[in-house]
């Protein structure tokens, strides 16, 4: 009995473990993919937050900062201007973000676009999915 | 008729005197239980169809099929019923009506027990114009919110006409009620009755010289069973019009990728909430989107694109595919933006727009349940609960 129980526990830890992997993969292959266009070979996530929370002058005015929509709390939801929900950015909150290239591609691609008024470098997203993914 | 004569010649005094001024039953208890109901449903139907917003139609609604079906009841009995009830027992012609007035005004006009002639013409304009009414809400209904059992067949167009007719004639229902209460108190003080006391209790007080009603037998059963038929055909027929597919109203699911990509930020507005011509505007300014940047791969414009232009405001029927296709020149891709959006949410305070609950005037979702499917059923708005509190 008490074995069977043992076992069933250290399945169900071996399983969290798993799909933890299975989602930290295409996450690493994006940051690895960043890092290769960077030629770097580590990211800062302090340059990340700087990123993310400072105030910017250069986009479009209606959205300042990347927390605008995604509020300085991370490990919860945002809003967008339209009033629709966002999943909060974390991965500790949200496992499933930057998990999905075109996807991550698409997001930086229109939010740095609104907010810096520029395309974000490929260390800069870096930067930013590290701190994003340290939280 | 004469069995009554020959008793109150046979009979003297005091004796004679009673039996005239017995109290008689005019109003039976189905045509006073029909006129009060009456007044309950078109007072309900009257104050939601005048002051109350699209929240209120459900209940404008139950009242105008509630009116139908008594109406519906009230012609039944008009054949059915007894002396008072029956139509062919007081509805008189143009030259009675004549003479009954011309009698008013030289002051020699005796007491009609019943219905006096004029009175029985407004029974039929009242009951007529109720009719009328329920048949124009149930097009207008059909044609413009696609509900109900002309759903199927009127376009928005012919509802509109439709509502249009219907509130003429909402007014011409005013204006009758008004002149039958103004007829009633002129006779009640022409003749002394309290006629008001005689709808609730059904008596009056029989006296010489009144006109004598003819003596016809009610018959309840058959009253009852035609009344059941017409009825239940009537509602039998009414819910499986009801229950075909309405007009012009989009069925289709919102395409997955549309519903994705143009989900992310807002609610997917349906592609039949604006024109083509809008849509195209929309799609050809995604770089600059109300502010923002909401590129996509060309790919992907030029699909989204394609279906959103056949499925566009004009391939529909519904209210805000009618209402949306006349946008605002300044702004022809905001639908927050055209006079209809505008004129129907002028009663909503901007607090309301911005409470965490709504966020932004284009968060239809909000506050319309069916927002998803385009169709914008009145039947469906709920202003979040925390808002209105
Ligand atoms: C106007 C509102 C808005 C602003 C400002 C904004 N974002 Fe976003 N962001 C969104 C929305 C909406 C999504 C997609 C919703 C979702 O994935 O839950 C998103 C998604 C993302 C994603 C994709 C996440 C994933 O799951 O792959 C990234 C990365 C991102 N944003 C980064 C940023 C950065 C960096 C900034 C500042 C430069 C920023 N955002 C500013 C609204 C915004
Ligand atoms: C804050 C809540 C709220 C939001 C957000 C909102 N509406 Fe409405 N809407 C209402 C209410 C309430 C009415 C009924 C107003 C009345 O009858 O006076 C209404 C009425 C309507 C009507 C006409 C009646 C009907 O149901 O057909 C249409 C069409 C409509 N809204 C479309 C929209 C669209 C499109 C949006 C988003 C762009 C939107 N609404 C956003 C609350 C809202
Ligand atoms: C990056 C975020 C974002 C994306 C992606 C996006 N929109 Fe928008 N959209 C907005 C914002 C912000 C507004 C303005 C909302 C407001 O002011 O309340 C808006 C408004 C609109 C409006 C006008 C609503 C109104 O208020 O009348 C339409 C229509 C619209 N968007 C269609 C689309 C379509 C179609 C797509 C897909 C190609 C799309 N949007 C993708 C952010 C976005």
């Amino acid at each position: 009995m008490m074995h069977k129980r043992k076992l069933a526990v250290l399945a169900a830890i071996a399983a969290l473990a798993g799909a933890t992997a299975v989602m930290a993969g295409p996450r690493d292959d994006i940051l690895a993919g960043y890092a290769a266009e960077a030629g770097v070979t580590a990211f800062d996530a302090a340059a990340g937050k700087a990123l993310f929370t400072g105030t910017h002058t250069g986009g479009k005015p209606e959205t300042p900062s990347c927390t605008t929509c995604h509020t300085g709390n991370l490990t919860g939801p945002g809003k967008t201007r339209a009033g629709k929900v966002i999943e909060p950015m974390a991965v500790s909150a949200n496992p499933q973000r930057f998990t999905d290239p075109a996807k991550v591609e698409k997001w930086f691609g229109r939010n740095c676009r609104s907010v810096l008024g520029r395309e974000c470098s490929a260390k800069e997203k870096g930067d930013v999915i590290t701190w994003l993914s340290s939280l | 008729m004469a069995t009554t004569t020959t008793h109150d010649t046979q009979e003297h005094g005091m004796a004679a005197a009673d039996a005239a001024r017995a109290s008689v039953k005019v109003w039976d208890p189905f045509v006073r239980l029909f006129h009060w109901s009456l007044v309950a449903v078109v007072a309900t139907a009257a104050l939601t169809g005048f002051f109350a917003g699209a929240s209120w139609l459900q209940v404008h609604v139950w009242a105008g099929t509630a009116m139908a079906a008594l109406v519906v009841a009230r012609v039944v009995w008009g054949f059915t019923g007894g002396s008072y009830a029956r139509f062919s027992a007081f509805i008189r012609g143009p030259r009675q009506v004549i003479s009954h007035l011309r009698g008013i005004v030289d002051g020699t006009e005796g007491r009609h027990i019943g219905h006096n002639p004029l009175g029985a013409l407004m029974i039929v304009a009242l009951l007529a114009t109720a009719a009328l009414l329920a048949l124009t809400g149930a097009v207008a209904l059909g044609g413009m919110f696609k509900f109900g059992p002309f759903a199927f067949l009127a376009d928005f167009a012919s509802g509109r006409l439709a509502r249009e007719l219907h509130s003429l004639l909402a007014w011409g229902l005013v204006l009758l009620v008004a002149l039958h209460v103004a007829g009633a108190v002129f006779e009640g003080w022409r003749t002394r009755d309290n006629l008001m006391r005689a709808m609730v209790t059904g008596a009056k007080q029989r006296r010489p010289g009144d006109y004598p009603a003819p003596r016809l037998a009610a018959r309840p059963m058959l009253g009852l069973a035609v009344g059941v038929v017409f009825l239940g055909g009537g509602a039998a027929s009414v819910s499986t019009l009801a229950s075909r597919p309405p007009l012009g109203v989009p069925t289709a699911p919102l395409d997955a990728v549309y519903a994705d990509e143009c989900g992310a930020c807002h609610t997917a507005y349906h592609p039949s909430l604006l024109p083509a011509a809008s849509w195209r505007a929309l799609f050809a300014n995604l770089g600059d989107h109300f502010g923002e940047d909401a590129t996509l791969p060309p790919e992907t414009v030029a699909k989204l694109e394609a279906y959103v232009t056949a499925n566009a405001a004009e391939d529909f029927d519904t209210l805000p595919a009618n209402a949306f296709r006349r946008t605002a020149a300044d702004a022809p891709y905001q639908i927050t933006a055209t006079r209809f959006w505008k004129w129907m949410h002028a009663g909503i305070s901007d607090a309301v727009f911005k409470s965490p609950a709504v966020g932004a005037r284009g968060n239809c979702a909000a506050c319309h349940r069916d927002a998803a499917t385009g169709r914008f059923d009145p039947r469906r708005i709920d202003i979040p609960q925390e808002i209105t509190r």
